[in-house]
């Protein structure tokens, strides 16, 4: 008998919390193993080498890492160049409010690639090199130096963020006047250097003539990586607004998000007309019919980057409603990784003959960095004036009542 | 590159004695197994392909895919022939390896402190006008050294005054031309090798990177010449934002 009441009061308790912070305490869970398994990672790369962690070989020197990490990092993250030059270049103010948050996700884009690199490169103290052995034929060259100026272009561009916070006043005076003077220049250099290595990510694979299959093998990879770039940076910008809108008590009109979602369709159409016209150019149509695995995760790729969005960003109830939206933005970065990773792993299988399966710890690796550019986004949101937020939740309103009255 | 040192491989001599692969470990320290593909310990190795033997080794390109992918430039095409390998400068990134069209760069995978190897043509050796330490082990002749134009003649001699050989010197153009050649009686492409792109595969990326400055001053202008009119329908918004309620108050 004594022991119901107690049960009860526990019951209670725990239903309570299960229903004030459900979806925390599971997203809290699924973050710590996944950085339980990236710090196994982070030990197997760096204390036993390649071998142990990867599943790399001579054949197939490049996997996840360069594929998801690097090649997706980057282009996921176009979406901070493409708003900061469309507000400040080209006087779209309407995308003013969510200029911040874009270029936030594209600083934390870039810095998981530096991170990434780390794991990425077998010398990784080495990583210094390329700033003063120079080699200009190299395409690599100019996307580290590319990839290194426009993290420090994003870094100032977001610095106000963290400055304002500063409680000088003339610390934080002086230097968001300097910033303020200098801010054009660096949005200029931002979208010239986004531009360049966005492309010439694609252009690393111009070695690979011959051995690349024809269905992603073409002298244009810089323009289509480019071309695949902006749209699904975008993409990425609107699931992250939409997120921070749920969960974090963000205030945006969500009309932003449609406005934005009409520029990527059009973005993605001449993208798939780009990559139909350089096919048939090719005459590689003929690869487009067999029954092989490249042209079953082509045609994967193809409607997860070109089709479905197309048809979905067509229909009003999908522009207009953040949640379709979200999903449909979700379907377009799933495509984007697609091509990246049939770029970098797939089209390559066939000539290397080999079979390339990333090892778990790989995909740990990979992961943790997100999910750790995903945790300081959130702490960044909450802490930081990058998104205007709603007033002050409920109960605290219900706590204020009483006084009042 | 008049002193540019070759080697030719007539697969028609060879004997399958691997002596080369030998030569290639002892030169380098490496330990005296045999091994059945190129690996970081071993550089060169001879192949089985049905009759024939067939070594693999570094090409030497004289315009290398690898030493133009290295952003920080260890691999350089040394004027005297050999493809050369500065482990200091290495960060490795392995572009190198996917940048190879005859799959040749090993990466030692295993280690703490991994670094790329391949046959380095025994540029050492070269230096001091000795051949390769592969050429000079060969009993029968297989593997023959002299500068280029030497080798690319003799290669043409033989296919020539022979019928049984294939009418083609394979490094003659492949990857627009090696430092090391074969020539072989059975077609090429039975005997696992690759066909590699004609043209120097550099070009392939430097025609894209060619295309960098013309985007910076393009880009560079039109993006200045957009934010001039930004700027300007701005002000001008302004200025009659301004006459409209001077006017208003008038």
């Amino acid at each position: 008998m004594s022991a119901t009441p107690k049960t009860t009061l526990a019951k209670t308790a725990r239903t309570k919390t299960a229903i004030g912070f459900p979806k925390i305490s599971f997203w809290r869970t699924v973050v710590t193993l996944i950085f339980a398994a990236g710090l196994y990672s982070m030990y197997a790369r760096f204390a036993l080498g390649f071998k142990a962690a990867t599943n790399l070989t001579d054949p197939q020197p490049w996997g996840l890492w360069v594929g998801l990490g690097t090649l997706c990092g980057v282009g996921l993250s176009a979406g901070g160049f493409a708003i900061a030059a469309s507000v400040y270049l080209l006087g779209f103010e309407r995308y003013r409010p969510i200029l911040r948050t874009s270029v936030l996700i594209s600083f934390l884009g870039y810095s998981t690639v530096c991170i990434g690199m780390m794991y990425e490169l077998g010398i990784p103290w080495r990583i210094w090199h390329p700033i003063v052995m120079w080699n200009r034929h190299s395409v690599l060259f100019e996307v580290s130096w590319c990839v290194m100026l426009y993290t420090t272009v994003l870094a100032l561009e977001f610095s106000p963020a963290l400055v304002e916070k500063i409680p000088w006043v003339r610390v934080r005076e002086l230097y968001l006047r300097w910033h303020h003077s200098i801010l054009i220049a660096l949005v200029l250099a931002g979208t010239l250097l986004s531009s360049m290595h966005q492309s010439f990510l694609g252009g690393l694979y111009l070695i690979t003539k011959g051995r690349l299959d024809p269905l992603w093998y073409s002298p244009y990879l810089t323009t289509m990586f480019y071309l695949s770039a902006i749209p699904a940076g975008l993409a990425v910008t609107i699931m992250a607004i939409y997120l921070c809108v749920r969960s974090l008590n963000a205030r945006v009109d969500m009309n932003i998000l449609s406005d934005v979602s009409r520029v990527i369709a059009p973005l993605l159409a001449i993208y798939g007309v780009f990559r139909a016209v350089d096919l048939i150019n090719r005459d590689a149509l003929q690869y487009l019919w067999m029954w092989r695995e490249e042209t079953g995760l082509f045609w994967l790729e193809i409607a997860l980057l070109v089709i479905a969005p197309l048809i979905l960003l067509n229909m009003e109830k999908v522009r207009n409603n953040p949640q379709n939206l979200y999903w449909t933005c979700a379907i377009i970065v799933m495509g984007f990784m697609t091509n990246r990773l049939n770029v970098s792993i797939t089209g390559l299988q066939a000539s290397a003959g080999i079979y390339y399966v990333p090892k778990w710890t790989e995909f740990a690796a990979t992961l943790a960095t997100i999910a750790a550019a995903v945790v300081a986004f959130r702490y960044a949101v909450i802490y930081l004036d990058i998104l205007p937020k709603n007033p002050p939740p409920q109960r605290l309103m219900v706590l204020g009542a009483p006084g009042k009255a | 590159m008049a002193t540019t040192q070759a080697i030719l491989v007539d697969i028609t001599k060879c004997i399958g004695c691997r002596s080369c692969e030998q030569a290639c470990k002892q030169i380098h320290g490496f330990p005296a197994n045999t091994e059945t593909k190129l690996s970081p310990t071993a550089l060169t190795i001879v192949e089985e392909r049905g009759d024939r033997f067939v070594r693999r080794m570094c090409m030497h390109c004289q315009d290398p895919a690898c030493a133009s992918a290295c952003l920080v430039g260890a691999l350089k095409k040394s004027a005297a022939g050999p493809v050369t390998y500065d482990a200091s400068k290495c960060i490795g990134c392995r572009y190198c390896l996917v940048a190879c069209p005859f799959s040749v760069p090993r990466y030692q995978w295993s280690k703490l402190v991994p670094y790329v190897t391949k046959c380095d043509l025994c540029a050492a050796r070269l230096a001091k006008s000795q051949p390769p330490a592969c050429v000079e082990a060969c009993p029968v002749q297989a593997s023959i050294t002299g500068t280029r134009e030497e080798i690319l003649e003799e290669a043409q001699r033989r296919i020539l005054g022979d019928s049984k050989y294939v009418k083609h010197i394979y490094g003659s153009d492949e990857a627009g031309g090696t430092s090391v050649f074969f020539i072989s009686d059975v077609p090429f492409e039975k005997l696992g090798f690759v066909a590699a792109p004609k043209q120097p595969l550099p070009l392939l990326t430097a025609s894209a990177l060619g295309d960098g400055p013309t985007v910076i001053l393009v880009g560079g202008a039109l993006l200045s010449g957009l934010y001039w009119i930004t700027q300007r329908r701005a002000e001008v918004a302004l200025a009659e934002a301004r006459e409209k309620s001077a006017k208003e108050r008038s």
